[in-house]
Parts: C-alpha cells; structure tokens; sequence
C-alpha cells in the first residue's frame, strides 16, 4: 500500500466514524462505543497474552481502577474538567500495575494468571466492601459529567449522547493507534521475543523484567482507559461492571475468538461479541451461554481465532501462501 | 592479559558436586577450547562465568573485572557473548528478526518506543550485511522455528555475536550437524570470531584441533589439563581419561 491509498483508507474511515451516528442513530451510536471500549480493552490484553505470552486472569482490576477513578474523582472534586478526571482514572491503574509489577514480572504462565485472578478478586471485594468510597454494590453513579473545554475558547457538552459519541471515539482510537504504534518500535519487537524465548533476550543484553514491567504498566493504563470512558459513558461503575470475573474473561474470549496474536484480532472479537449480544439479547437474557458456545467452537475448529481462519481460507481457496514478513504477529 | 580468568569456582546443585577448584585463564585473542566426557561440568562451568548461575565459591574475572553473580545482560553489555547448545532461537520470528536483536542490543537501543523499527535503515542495513555474511540471505524471512537444522545452528552462532562481543562462548556449536555442516561451520566461526576471544565446548576432535590455540580439558569438575593442542596430544593423563577412548 503506497501513502496515497493509506491517507484515502484514513479518510474514509474517518468519515464513516463521522457519519456513523447520523445514519444509525443515537442507540447503534451507543452500542458501537461499548464495542470499541471493548475492543480497547481487547487490545491491551493482547498486549500481554498474544505479544508477550502472559494469561492474565484479572486484567478487569485495571478497567476497574480506571472506572472508579474517574468515577469517585468526579463525585468529590467539584469543577473537575474531563480530561483531567480520565487522566486521574488512568493513574490510578498505572498506580496498581507499578504495585503489582515487582511481583508479576518475576513470574509466568501459571502463576501469573493466578496471581491476576487472586488481585482481581482482592478489588472486586474491596469495591464491594469499602462502601464510603465505592458505595458498595451501587457502585458509584450519577456523578457530573463536564464538558470538553478548552478553556476560553469551546465548552462541548458531553451529556449530549452525539457529543460524547465523538469523543469517546476519538480517546478510544487514539489509544488503540498509540498500542499500534508501539508494537512497531523497537521495544516492541523486544515485547515480542520475550514471548518466544526470554531467557536469550537476556543473553542479547535486554534487561527482561524491566522489559516486562514498562508493557505491563502500559497495558494496564490503557485498560485504565477503557474502563474510564466506561464510567463516563455509563455514568456508573459498580464492583460488577468493572471488577467482576466476567470483565476479566470477556477481552481473553475475545481475544481467541478473533485472533490471537494478530493485532486486529482483538478488535474484531470485540466486533463480534458485540453483535452477538446485541442480536441474542433480544431473544434471551443468557447471552454467556451463547458466547461460551461460539468459545467452545472457535477453540475446536479455529484455534488461531476469526483472522487465523480467515488467512486459513485464503491459503486454501486461494493458493495464496501466508505473508512470512508478518509471522511475528501469529501466535 | 587474560581476558577471562576463573579463579578457585566451586559449584554443587544442592549437594552434587559439579565443579571443583576451577582455575581457567584464557588469554585475549585466543581460540581455547574445553573438552570432557560428558558431565565432566563443562556447560556448568560456561552457565557460572556468564551469569545463568553464581558460583558456590571462587570468582570470575572478565577484562581484569570482577563479574562474579553478574545477570546475563551486563555481561552481555560488558562484551561477552554465548550460544546454545539446544538452539535457543526466537522460532517465531524470522531470521532476519532474530539476528536484528543483537544489533539493537549492539547499538543500545532497547527501550526506545518512539521510532517504527522497520523505518530504522542504518539496523536493518547491518542486519541485512550480517545475515549476508553468515549465508542466511536467502532465509531472511523465514521463521527461525522453520530453518533446517544446519541453518538454524548457523543462526544460533550468529546471533551470539550479533553484539559484536569481545569474548565469544560457544557451547557445542556443532552438536547434531553432519560431516558438512560441520565443516561449515568452523569456517564460519573462524570468518566470525576473527580478532576475537574464542572460548567453545566441544566434542568433535577434528573441530576442537583445527580451530583451538589452547585446549583445557576438564574431568569430574577439575581441570586436568591445560595447553598447546600438541601437548594434550600427547599428556598420558588426559589419554587415559578421555582421548584414548576417542582415538585420535
């Protein structure tokens, strides 16, 4: 792809995110923000366990931590402005992960994903019980969303669905680029032969748990993004929405089911996922039990997920061998 | 001088005693090679002067510095490198991936996160010279994981000295090749190592007596012998304990 179809592929992709909500309207606008905050989530997770080979059981903590940070910042400090109040959100689960880093890079495969499951619990319990500052099982709610402003020059409100459809699309994509763009430097591809031999990096000279320690920090702020936006869309987050075991599986599923690996898989889980809801849901209330079903499937008959079939059916079909340039990217 | 010196290691994995009042001295420039029966200690000894362990006793000096307990990758930053003898590559990554490691590591750049690595030209220009120099041109882009076995040990060499290290250590570099990998082989660790410190376990006697300068043969954790190729040739010792059986 040469840079002209590239700016032309950005600008119809920008356009159709622009016209998105005036052509489905409000509700469709709504279920598409869920979708790309989940795709964000998605993401980081990918960030550890296709790109760094690291499970986490309680990757939710930091959607949480995000959430409740915004959230319970919003309630209490009056006039907040709503970057700084995702800034506060984010920090608070950069501030979890450089807690728990000193032990988590010290470790993998199973111990890791078990000592992630244990924390996760740990905060879905203290959210449930430290009522004064999480409010318990109502979580917090119904605090001020500000508007966007710029100080002297625009105010834009974001109770206004429309409004803040743009910009929860903007900080999501912006997020998901930034992610892009890292898998591409150099610490990246340290990221990723971590994955596949961690001891040699270190005879290459890497420093591995430091390695370790900055991607893992870095997964956890942007989940802390997520989880931000989160509150702000919902103007709600409770120990259920944001600490709840079913957050910490929901990016894992979503990464199997759309790729591991790869990094557009996770999106496209998330895309999936969404649509299966949003399409079971109208029918029964037991939307897990649909999505554990198509799991169950994708483990049987596509193990590398919806895009490994599709490079699947490609090569099949096609005769068209896979890219060798790209094996850095299938797990 | 003595680029690398062991003085007195002592090592025992929780009571078994693997090393034994080691004193090694390789001299800088040298190819030095170290030979044994099988569990005489020599990768043991390999794992204790580049940091996978720390010795029980005694220290290791590297350019009159002492290393004792350093991690991996100080080491490696100090200018030493080492191979494998289970080739230990990144399997899913190409070749051309694999060997840019150590040129990133060579150049200090291993935090960087603001620069597309595939648009950095002067790493992927030496990356592209190196992978020439050691015949995998052709492979570039093939997963290390699917190389053939004489290829990938190539790989495994190279990229212990993709960080252009003063002191290169190679466990057993030819361990598994047929007569003509071999023979490969050695012409490229000697194109690779020249003007560096060779330190290589090995047991193949045609490889150990056409690369080495110095040989150190190591028996039951100790050195039994230390010297001119032509001298272990002909030290009764080191026949009775472990040439002899080879017939040389």
């Amino acid at each position: 792809m040469n840079k002209t179809q590239k700016w032309i592929l950005w600008a119809v992709l920008l356009t159709i995110l622009a016209l998105y909500p005036i052509v489905f309207g409000i509700y469709y606008s709504n279920v598409f923000v869920t979708f790309a905050i989940f795709a964000l989530f998605a993401v980081t997770l990918n960030l550890l366990l296709g790109y760094t080979g690291l499970l986490s059981f309680g990757h939710a903590m930091f959607f949480g931590t995000g959430g409740y940070g915004t959230a319970i910042a919003l309630e209490h400090i009056e006039g907040l402005p709503l970057l700084p109040a995702v800034l506060i959100g984010v920090l608070a689960a950069v501030a979890l992960a450089l807690i728990l880093c000193p032990i988590m890079v010290r470790v993998s495969g199973t111990a890791f994903a078990m000592l992630h499951l244990a924390f996760g619990q740990l905060m879905y319990v203290l959210a449930l019980k430290l009522r004064v500052i999480t409010g318990g099982e109502d979580g917090v709610g119904g605090f001020p969303i500000p508007p966007f402003s710029i100080p002297g020059i625009l105010s834009i409100d974001m109770t206004n669905p429309l409004n803040f459809y743009y910009f929860a699309i903007a900080v999501l994509g912006l997020s998901i680029w930034f992610i892009w763009y890292f898998t591409k430097t150099p610490l990246g591809s340290v990221m990723v032969s971590v994955r596949d031999n961690d001891n040699r990096v270190a005879y290459m000279g890497f420093m591995v748990p430091q390695t370790k320690a900055i991607i893992y920090v870095l997964a956890a702020a942007f989940a802390g993004v997520a989880g931000s936006i989160y509150a702000l869309f919902q103007n709600l987050i409770a120990a259920g929405d944001g600490f709840h075991i079913l957050v910490s599986f929901a990016p894992i599923m979503m990464v199997m089911v759309g790729g591991i690996g790869s990094f557009f898989g996770p999106i496209m889980g998330a895309a999936i996922f969404g649509i299966i809801e949003e399409l079971t849901s109208r029918y029964t209330e037991r939307v897990e039990l649909v999505m554990g079903l198509i799991l169950i499937l994708v483990i049987m008959f596509a193990p590398l997920g919806f895009l490994g079939f599709l490079r699947y059916i490609k090569e099949r079909w096609f005769g068209k061998r896979p890219d060798m340039t790209t094996t850095e990217d299938v797990a | 001088m003595n680029i690398l010196e062991t003085r007195a290691i002592t090592h025992d994995f929780s009571g078994l005693q693997v090393l034994l009042d080691v004193n090694l001295e390789v001299k800088a420039g040298e190819r030095h090679a170290i030979i044994g029966p099988n569990g005489a200690g020599k990768t043991t000894l390999f794992n204790v002067i580049t940091g996978t362990y720390r010795p029980s006793e005694g220290e290791v000096f590297f350019k009159g510095k002492d290393i004792t307990g350093f991690k991996p990758h100080k080491l490696v930053r100090l200018g030493m490198g080492r191979s494998f003898q289970i080739t230990s590559t990144f399997s899913r990554m190409t070749a051309f991936q694999n060997i840019r490691m150590g040129i990133l590591s060579k150049r200090g750049i291993r935090f960087n996160m603001f620069r597309i690595l595939d648009k950095m030209q002067d790493v992927t220009a030496e990356t592209d010279e190196v992978l020439k120099r050691i015949n995998l041109d052709g492979e570039r882009n093939v997963p290390a994981g699917m190389l053939s076995y004489g290829k990938s040990r190539s790989l495994e060499i190279s990229m212990a000295m993709a960080t252009d290290p003063e002191l290169v250590m190679l466990d057993e570099p030819t361990a598994g090749m047929s007569k003509d990998e071999t023979h490969h082989a050695v012409e490229l660790i000697r194109r690779l190592t020249e003007g560096k410190t060779l330190v290589i376990i090995e047991h193949d006697m045609d490889v150990v007596f056409s690369l080495a300068d110095r040989i150190t043969v190591l028996h039951l954790g100790t050195i039994l012998a230390s010297g001119a190729p032509a001298d272990i040739r002909a030290d009764q010792a080191v026949k009775d304990a472990y040439l002899g059986e080879m017939e040389v």
